[in-house]
């Protein structure tokens, strides 16, 4: 269980509850963006909670801010929280100075990055793992690719070609750092948002009548939605072994890396066996704009492709594990020590 | 709030010495060829030898008190035991069935001559326990049991039939949910009591069930008017249903409902190792993960249980995923070992995949089938 009880959790749960109801991702998406959600919690101080007080953040514990995470991805959060807490980590780490705003993360591929929630940051922080760099840059100075979005705050491709960055800074933070703080942060974000949609599927099936009987009483709906529900709670496993790893070694985020891969890996995979089965209850209705399921589905179809999909990241971990002894990888399994100490 | 409680528990550096030590033993018995390893070992491989060995070295019994031969240790310390010997396919079964259900169930309702007597031995590797819950017209429907306990003077008259009793041809005795009264009405869950049964007692006949491999662990055990002594009705008459439960709760998510297979991965794993063509990494790389996820809610559970709480939909969510990856397991490894040329491919490793594969189906059975723990699953979300 991620832990969703300290201040930072609770605060962010006041706001979402307070402020993103269920009506407001529908008008974001209808171009009202509900800037006082984002107002409130940078007013709060949210976005800064892993940004060192040095830099005028707070040094919050990584499982505090965990808590946070999840609550925005329950409410299927309009605004860029998660991307502002990643963005503003990564200009931590370089001692860049926190711009104000909502800002979005990249690692930089060539001249090109994927960039989630391109539209609405106005700055990104970009890792340059070839260079060990970090540099801001102004939104508006990149050009913008213009491929169809999985979801509002999917990635977008952004040009940095003719761009200079606002600031830059060499970092000490290796890219397997990196890796696992984003990989974490995404696994948090995919085990609410499925969660939630869990309890959506549960709900219309329980509200919803055919034959004379709501379809919750229908074995084979009970069954589709018991798998699904399995996925869900091994999905928030992977997420908050994830997450405490991480929370243990905040000082080298890089031994977090193994346990966020494999996050990555089971979510990653799971998002099939949970969007199925949610769309199938649902029948046409889960198909519409105007019913709140997409939220999350289209959400979790664009998570999973976060720093490359769930393929990619099997692929990787498995060709280190097929090096690896035997002794070693039941270590990993059963202790979470994925390498020799 | 989140709906599912599994809390993340790290490993602890005293239960990782006792690892270590397993590790060694498992290591020299194979080694010293006193067994070959197997899948689904915990149900049919049986090895008394073996079990006493285990015994000696005081990995049976940790859970209860030395007073009765136990260990005074904790759940977690067996949960390590169970991972290990998983892990290696010893021949576990022998033993298994009355370490993890049947000695905590006399510690809790036995009476002290019981205690003193059974507990020591099995504890030593030397007795063995059968469930008696399946019967002919009682399968996933248990609360249909006929096989009835009639009270007479000083004890219990047993008459009827038991069926799927593994281990039962070996085992000392059998500890069987039989019908002591009659149902209320529609109400089948009231009159049901759990009984020992000493299966050297007259009227007591078992008859070996062959599987499709031509194994015979498990049996048929008919009851034709056996007496037993009073004393060996096990906690409330007429509270057997609910004593199943939530024995059937504590049984669903040990490592037996994850690992039964994973010989098979390691065997593979030896043979594969710098092998590996790359369009299989993805493929281990997902395994492996799959693996580690059920592990932390598997080693979550546990943790539960030792501080006191008994999670019956978490306990059911990691047996219905644990079965279904058990079972994937043995297909992954199949195609993972196309990588090898088939020159390379061992007859050990043959002979361990195809045991695993003839012994898949009742993994997704055994201890309530899918469908039940789907049901249970359901019940929890409110839909029925």
């Amino acid at each position: 269980m991620i832990n969703t009880e300290g201040m930072v959790a609770e605060t962010a749960a006041k706001i979402y509850t307070d402020l993103c109801g269920r009506e407001v991702p529908h008008e974001a998406e209808a171009g009202q963006y509900p800037q006082g959600l984002w107002n409130a919690l940078a007013e709060n101080g949210l976005p800064l909670a892993w940004v060192s007080e040095d830099n005028g953040g707070f040094g919050a514990d990584y499982d505090e801010v965990f808590g946070a995470v999840w609550v925005s991805a329950e409410a299927a959060s309009p605004v860029p929280f998660a991307e502002t807490l990643i963005a503003n980590w990564l200009l931590d780490h370089a001692g860049i100075a926190i711009p104000d705003g909502a800002s979005s993360f990249a690692l930089l591929d060539g001249q090109s990055a994927s960039v989630p929630f391109a539209s609405v940051a106005d700055h990104v922080a970009i890792y340059d793992s070839g260079q060990n760099e970090i540099a801001l840059y102004k939104t508006a100075d990149t050009t913008t690719g213009d491929a169809q979005a999985l979801s509002p705050d999917a990635d977008n491709r952004l040009d940095f070609s003719n761009a200079t960055p606002v600031a830059s800074a060499a970092t000490n933070l290796s890219r397997r750092a990196v890796e696992a703080l984003i990989l974490t942060v995404r696994a948090v974000q995919m085990a609410a948002a499925i969660e939630a949609a869990l309890n959506l599927s549960i709900a219309y099936v329980s509200d919803r009548e055919q034959f004379g009987r709501p379809l919750s009483k229908f074995q084979a709906i009970q069954h589709q939605l018991a798998v699904a529900a399995s996925e869900s709670a091994a999905a928030t496993m992977a997420a908050t072994q994830a997450a405490s790893v991480l929370a243990q070694n905040a000082d080298d985020p890089e031994k977090a890396w193994h346990e966020a891969v494999v996050a990555k890996v089971q979510i990653g995979h799971s998002v099939e066996a949970v969007t199925v089965p949610f769309h199938q209850v649902h029948g046409a209705m889960g198909y519409t704009q105007e019913y709140d399921l997409h939220h999350y589905t289209r959400r979790l179809w664009a998570w999973r492709d976060t720093l490359g999909n769930e393929h990619h990241w099997s692929k990787l971990l498995g060709a280190e594990l097929a090096v690896t002894s035997p002794d070693q990888i039941w270590k990993g399994v059963t202790t979470g020590a994925w390498i020799a100490s | 709030m989140q709906r599912f409680n599994f809390p993340v528990v790290q490993p602890d550096p005293a239960l990782e010495e006792l690892r270590a030590e397993l590790q060694v033993f498992l290591k020299e018995e194979r080694e010293a060829g006193n067994f070959r390893p197997e899948p689904e070992c915990w149900m049919a491989s049986s090895d008394t030898d073996f079990s006493k060995k285990m015994g000696k070295r005081g990995w049976i019994g940790l859970t209860w008190s030395s007073q009765y031969g136990g260990h005074d240790k904790t759940a977690l310390e067996r949960y390590i035991v169970t991972e290990e010997t998983l892990r290696a396919g010893a021949p576990v079964g022998a033993h298994w069935i009355a370490d993890r259900q049947h000695a905590p169930m006399l510690v809790e309702h036995g009476t002290e001559e019981q205690k003193l007597d059974i507990l020591p031995r099995i504890a030593a590797g030397e007795c063995y326990f059968a469930i008696g819950l399946s019967e002919p017209g009682a399968g996933s429907d248990l609360a249909n049991v006929k096989t009835n306990a009639e009270k007479v003077e000083g004890g219990w008259k047993v008459n009827g039939q038991k069926v799927w009793s593994s281990g039962a041809h070996i085992s000392h005795y059998m500890v069987a949910i039989l019908r002591t009264s009659p149902a209320d009405g529609r109400n089948r869950h009231v009159g049901l009591s759990q009984i020992m049964i000493d299966l050297s007692l007259p009227g007591v006949t078992i008859k070996p069930i062959t599987d499709l491999s031509g194994d015979a662990h498990f049996n048929e055990v008919y009851f034709e008017d056996v007496i037993v002594p009073d004393d060996c009705l096990l906690g409330e008459e007429g509270g057997g249903w609910k004593q199943v439960t939530g024995e059937l709760a504590m049984e669903r998510s040990g490592p037996e409902r994850f690992l039964s297979s994973y010989i098979t991965l390691e065997t593979a794993l030896h043979q594969l190792k710098g092998k590996l063509g790359s369009d299989s990494h993805g493929r281990l790389g997902k395994l492996i993960a799959n693996l580690r996820t059920l592990r932390g809610m598997s080693w979550g559970i546990a943790n539960l249980l030792h501080q006191g709480v008994s999670p019956e939909t978490e306990a059911a969510l990691v047996k219905d995923l644990g079965n279904r990856l058990e079972n994937d397991l043995t297909l992954q490894v199949r195609a993972l070992l196309n990588d090898l040329p088939a020159e390379e491919l061992s007859d050990e490793m043959r002979r361990i995949l195809n045991i695993g594969i003839l012994r898949s189906p009742p993994n997704t059975l055994r201890g309530g089938t899918t469908e039940v723990m789907r049901g249970i699953t359901a019940r929890q979300l409110g839909l029925r």
